[in-house]
């Protein structure tokens, strides 16, 4: 029997080539392939709420793709560079720094695809050095032999780029500060400044610029949360701008999977502005396409760190 | 067996409605003459035969091009299902609003997203609508682009034009703009829409720091031109052809530069209706 059933369905396939017939792929042959699209997503994100939102954004892929769409959550930066670079997801947004480990690990196996560009027509966002609006520190130089708190050694905010920024600017980050070490998040970063834990720590900042002030960035979401007071805070120095997250896709899924999600993605904010809000971007923001070179900074930076750390200097 | 049967025809129904029939991609060619869609002559500029060939590689089907006489003629062959892409503008659209929609229109060097943008009143002011603010004073958010041009841009689209309103102020920043607004200082505000989510959004849990204020008016710019497709296309080919073409000027940029004109950047895409004022424009 188990015989026989073999033959029938090696003749549903034989039947199903048959049925095709001609060379090109038919239509819906790549979801077949595909069978589900599985998205990296980060579950500490500064806003707790943006996992629950992401429910909408889940649905509005599943419809654009006509494929069930599972979300793959990650408590840290690790989670979703991992699952990127393993093929266990196949599209994931991550940070600059976090595409830049991706591509030191697989390379042209992962491309980014769209970024944001904001309403202003930017493309970057800042770090912030944050410290308690009552501390008497003023300026960087200000926290020589200081603790300082970093988000994760894979934020490109919350460490690597604020570090290369340092060093350029004569201030080598690892003799400079008295102390530093992990948060392991944003929010968990302005948590432990608020809690003394730290005398100051490098945080995301955006909807803005250093002249003009900012709107964005993980105080500010903990203020409106009602977590922290953002009054209680100050930013004493700016690093940026960074090239805004990046959606990175595997390239060893096939491309009319890689263009149908761009595609879905990219019509997002005109398609389905609230959806685009529920995600937590911006109004009047769009996705804008991108490649590899738009990253190149950041992966020059995260090459020489690595260089520098494998090469046994601390830097 | 009977179970093992029942199955089997179940995945061979699956897949036959999974592989539909892989249809050709008919392009209209505003070219000034009609004709019949045909397969890219060897005649065709190398710009327009590297888009054809990108688009037939990329969707894996035969891509066709189809001559009409002008944009009317190509919006009648969308809406009538003679072609399956066209380049229209809002007149030729109009009248095929109700079968067709647009996808995609290109942002120019230079120019921002198309934003939409927000005129506000105090709430107890006794306009409702942009028709109402007829000679009313404004005040902008700044002099930058997304501030004051994309602004004014959308209101023109709209038939309020600057002739149609009273004195114009141009504030620092959207907050000094609320305030010069609060003050009595203008009647309305004008804000592209992220700016005003700026200006509302609390520090607390759902604080709005707009209660005082209303949205009379909130509209993208309307797009000059954009790709049109018949509002049955699938998804699946919609979403791929947005996805080809946002990123053509980074992978072909040969074929950007044909598709997509002179000055453009890139691909943007649109709203359903683009091509078209949302709402009554002033006057109307």
């Amino acid at each position: 029997m188990r015989r026989r059933s073999g033959v029938i369905l090696a003749a549903i396939g034989l039947g199903l080539a048959g049925c095709g017939g001609e060379a090109k792929a038919p239509d819906g042959a790549w979801q077949s392939q595909m069978r589900e699209v599985r998205m990296a997503v980060r579950g500490s994100e500064d806003d707790p709420m943006i996992t629950r939102r992401l429910t909408a954004y889940k649905t509005y892929i599943g419809k654009a793709t006509g494929l069930p769409v599972k979300l793959y959550e990650s408590s840290d930066y690790n989670g979703t560079i991992q699952a990127l670079s393993s093929g266990q997801v196949d599209i994931a947004t991550m940070a600059g720094g976090g595409y830049a480990n991706v591509d030191a690990q697989i390379g042209d196996l992962a491309q980014p695809i769209l970024t944001v560009r904001q309403a202003e027509g930017d493309t970057g966002y800042y770090s912030g050095l944050l410290v308690m609006a009552e501390s008497p520190y003023r300026t960087i130089q200000d926290l020589r032999g200081k603790t300082l708190g970093y988000v994760d050694f894979n934020s490109t905010s919350g460490y690597l780029f604020p570090r290369a920024v340092m060093r350029e600017q004569g201030i080598d980050p690892d003799t400079f500060f008295g102390k530093s070490s992990f948060a392991g998040g944003h929010t968990q970063a302005v948590m432990a400044l608020d809690n003394g834990q730290f005398d100051a720590t490098i945080i995301q900042a955006g909807g803005g610029d250093p002249e003009h002030g900012f709107t964005t960035g993980a105080h500010y979401t903990m203020a409106r949360r009602g977590v922290v007071e953002l009054d209680d805070f100050r930013i004493i120095w700016t690093a940026g701008p960074i090239p805004n997250s990046a959606v990175v896709v595997r390239t060893d899924r096939p491309q009319p999977f890689v263009d149908a999600v761009r595609g879905a993605m990219a019509a997002l904010p005109y398609d389905d502005p609230e959806v685009w809000r529920d995600i937590g971007q911006p109004d009047g923001a769009a996705y804008t396409a991108v490649t590899r070179e738009h990253y190149a900074p950041i992966i020059k930076l995260r090459a020489d760190d690595i260089a520098a750390r494998r090469a046994g200097e601390r830097r | 067996m009977k179970r093992l049967l029942l199955a089997a025809g179940a995945v061979l129904l699956s897949a036959a409605q999974a592989q539909a029939p892989v249809l050709p991609l008919r392009i209209a060619d505003i070219t000034g003459q009609a004709g019949p869609c045909a397969p890219p002559g060897a005649d065709l500029p190398a710009a327009q035969r590297a888009y054809v060939e990108l688009l037939a590689q990329r969707l894996d089907t035969d891509v066709l091009s189809c001559p009409v006489a002008d944009a009317a003629s190509a919006a009648r062959a969308l809406a009538s299902g003679a072609v399956d892409l066209a380049r229209l503008d809002g007149a030729a659209f109009g009248p095929v609003s109700g079968e067709t929609r647009s996808i995609l229109t290109t942002r120019a060097t230079g120019d921002l997203n198309r934003l939409p943008v927000v005129v506000a009143v105090p709430r107890a002011a006794s306009a409702q609508s942009l028709g109402d603010l007829a000679g009313a004073s404004l005040v902008f958010a700044g002099a930058q682009k997304a501030n004051l041009d994309v602004p004014r841009r959308a209101l023109a689209d709209y038939g309020a034009a600057d002739a149609f309103f009273g004195a114009q102020i141009v504030a620092r920043d959207h907050e000094d703009a609320a305030t010069r607004l609060r003050a009595g200082q203008a009647q309305a505000l004008v804000l592209h829409a992220g700016a005003w989510q700026k200006l509302c959004r609390g520090d607390q849990p759902g604080e709005d720091l707009c209660e005082d204020l209303r949205v009379v008016w909130r509209q993208r710019p309307v797009a000059k031109a954009a790709w049109a497709i018949r509002t049955d296309m699938s998804d699946d080919r919609r979403f791929r052809l947005i996805g080809i073409h946002v990123a053509m000027h980074n992978e072909s940029p040969q074929a950007f530069a044909w598709a997509a004109g002179e000055g453009a950047a890139e691909f943007e895409p649109t709203e359903a209706k683009a091509l078209l004022a949302q709402g009554p424009t002033v006057g109307s």
